[in-house]
């Protein structure tokens, strides 16, 4: 069954008077088990597609399934509800909270699933503990380097153990041996089995997924295995 | 996510900022600091009036003046018996709202024992008296029916006399004594409390506080029962038959006039009606003479009503202007505080906020910084008390009430609120992707 379905998607922006199209059309499918990467120049609608595929923002005209709930149009309050049981976030800035230790940044999710207090230490704890961040539970993100915020990041992005994964260039603000290990965790996540959807700027990078999909102008232009 | 999600995430935002929040409160702790201290103040003086009101007599006193007639029934005036008890002995029997009747018989007379020697008011008193002019016994008894019956020669002395007699005997050690009236020998059978104001009283024993590090000299103040304190009571009958009697050979105790007259009412919602009454029962006695008017304490006391409540008002509206710009204050700075931080509720809807949910918690942040603040203020108002009480030791001691207490919280939780609602209004309506893309 297919975990994301796109039918014929259109995200229109109004600014002033003009309108700006920035998807002009997009079907798209992915599967359990998937490992997609989208790539694109900037402006090119990917950032609008990943919005979507987020369930940050609904589309303008089209249809979209995620999960299985129709989220076409969908209220703000749904799209909380979806992002909170079935997606993971990981940015590029890692956007970690400063003020919020290692265990309270992961725990965050949890938070608004409505889980006691001792749930979500152990969850919690427990994720640290498999992205590698077992010994550094009470240390603030001033206190980590760069791979250990996005540990961190991907830890709470998997704390509610989410059916599909987003990342938006994981690596960008990392340097590249370290992008490397970050990326590495993703295709073992993959390997077990998460759905994962990967969005860059660098084909390199797609290069480890299973499926890249090019956009351009708005439109899906070119989809292949690397 | 429930309510205690809330709070305790809204708490760990306090204590995360702990700078800001310290600064926001500020407003509420002065605000509610200064109502407590003006509630504590007003509460103080409104204590000690209505203390005093109640020592001279309350309202219940009424007070039976000479007045002097009108010119067309001047001719008449000599008609008139004037204040006599008989005035006393007829209000009492049909008047039925006036509880006691107190006719006095007074006398300047030279009051003596072995020692000492002065002059003295001395007062000719029915048994009524005690009750009307609100007298309280330290030791033994009061004058009795029995002691009118029987003209018997016995005086109630006010505490000063005790004092001034007797200075090294205790009260219970004077009682028995004897004090010469102009020669006559009296027995006291009893002694009054020490009549004082709250505020005196607090003085004396500040004063006695202070004496013990250096002997000042006391200041003379005045003192409303000055008097009362230097009272000398006797039977009236005693008064007449000794001191009176004899000027004129038909006067006897009914005929003879009295210096005062006062009436203690029993139902004061029944006043009005009463005063007629007794109006009605004096023109009697006094064969149709309008030789006197009735004098009460309600202008007196609706003036000092009236002076309470302006001192309460403007007390509570200079500490509601603090509250007001408290929460300016706190809505000024949480609203800084969303603006700096739209990214971190970017992230919390990212990962499945909902709107209601960044809603409560800057409300409850809002509410929490206030209430903190409310509680700090009690006790930096108590602090402020306790520092006026020392440096300007004021006639009527600052009173901190519950009542206070209760109102600083409910205020600086309702401040909390107002100030909280648009900046949390504002934060739940952020969109998540614009707020993850602010910088």
């Amino acid at each position: 069954m297919a975990l994301v379905k796109l039918q014929d998607v259109r995200k229109t922006y109004r600014l002033g008077d003009q309108e700006f199209h920035a998807l002009k059309g997009v079907s798209l499918q992915i599967e359990e088990g998937d490992f997609l990467a989208i790539i694109g120049p900037s402006g090119s609608g990917k950032s609008t597609l990943m919005h979507l595929l987020g369930c940050l923002d609904v589309p303008s005209a089209g249809q979209m399934e995620i999960c299985g709930y129709d989220l076409s149009r969908a209220s703000s309050d749904t799209l909380a509800g979806v992002r909170n049981r079935e997606l993971g976030f990981v940015f590029q800035a890692f956007n970690l909270l400063p003020k919020l230790d290692v265990v309270r940044n992961i725990e965050l999710p949890l938070i608004y699933s409505g889980i006691s207090r001792k749930e979500r230490r152990a969850r919690a704890i427990e994720v640290a503990n498999a992205v590698g961040l077992g010994d550094r539970l009470a240390n603030r993100p001033t206190q980590l380097s760069g791979g250990q915020c996005q540990r961190v990041a991907i830890g709470r992005a998997l704390v509610n153990n989410p059916r599909i994964l987003f990342a938006d260039e994981p690596t960008g603000n990392l340097d590249s041996t370290t992008g490397e290990m970050i990326l590495e965790m993703f295709r073992q996540l993959n390997r077990d089995g998460r759905t994962v959807v990967l969005v860059t700027h660098d084909p390199e990078v797609a290069a480890i997924s299973k499926r890249v999909i090019e956009i351009r102008d708005g439109l899906i232009c070119r989809e292949y295995a690397p | 996510m429930n309510f205690l999600i809330c709070l305790e995430t809204g708490l760990r935002e306090i204590v995360a900022h702990k700078f800001r929040s310290v600064l926001s409160m500020l407003g509420i702790v002065l605000g509610v600091s200064s109502l407590i201290a003006t509630m504590a103040l007003t509460a103080g003086i409104e204590k000690g009036t209505r203390a005093f009101m109640e020592q001279v007599g309350g309202l219940e006193f009424v007070k039976i003046q000479n007045k002097d007639v009108s010119d067309e029934l001047f001719e008449f005036w000599n008609l008139s018996p004037g204040r006599t008890i008989v005035d006393a002995q007829a209000i009492l029997a049909s008047v039925p709202g006036i509880a006691h009747a107190s006719p006095e018989m007074r006398l300047g007379a030279r009051v003596a024992n072995m020692t000492h020697g002065q002059r003295l008011a001395v007062v000719g008193v029915w048994p009524g008296n005690f009750h009307v002019n609100r007298h309280e016994l330290a030791a033994g008894r009061f004058i009795t029916p029995l002691d009118l019956d029987r003209a018997t020669h016995v005086a109630v002395i006010g505490d000063e006399v005790a004092r001034q007699f007797w200075p090294h005997l205790s009260k219970e050690e004077i009682l028995g004594k004897v004090l010469t009236i102009n020669q006559s020998p009296f027995e006291v059978v009893g002694i009054f409390i020490r009549y004082e104001r709250e505020q005196d009283k607090r003085m004396r024993k500040i004063r006695a506080e202070q004496a013990k590090k250096h002997a000042g000299s006391e200041r003379r103040r005045w003192d409303p029962f000055r008097g009362k304190n230097l009272s000398v009571l006797i039977p009236l009958p005693t008064m007449f038959y000794e001191f009176k009697s004899g000027l004129f050979p038909n006067d006897s105790v009914e005929s003879v006039r009295i210096e005062e007259l006062a009436l203690q009412v029993k139902d004061l919602s029944r006043f009005r009606e009463i005063l007629d009454q007794v109006r009605r029962t004096l023109t009697m006695t006094h064969r149709g003479v309008d030789d006197f008017e009735l004098e009460t304490r309600e202008e007196w006391f609706d003036r000092m009503e009236q002076s309470i409540s302006a001192t309460r008002l403007s007390g509570g509206l200079i500490a509601v202007i603090s509250l007001v710009v408290g929460a300016i204050g706190i809505a000024n700075i949480m609203l800084a505080s969303i603006s700096e931080r739209v990214r971190e509720i970017g992230i919390r809807l990212a990962v499945g906020a909902k709107g209601r949910d960044i809603f409560f918690q800057i409300l409850i942040e809002s509410v929490s910084v206030a209430f903190l603040g409310g509680l700090v203020g009690i006790v930096a108002g108590t602090v402020l008390i306790q520092v006026l009480i020392v440096i300007a030791p004021s006639e009527n001691p600052p009173l901190m009430t519950l009542n206070s207490m209760l109102i600083s919280v409910v205020f600086s939780i309702l401040a909390g609120i107002l100030s909280g609602l648009y900046p949390a209004l504002r934060a739940s309506k952020l969109d998540p992707i614009e707020a993850l893309r602010y910088e």
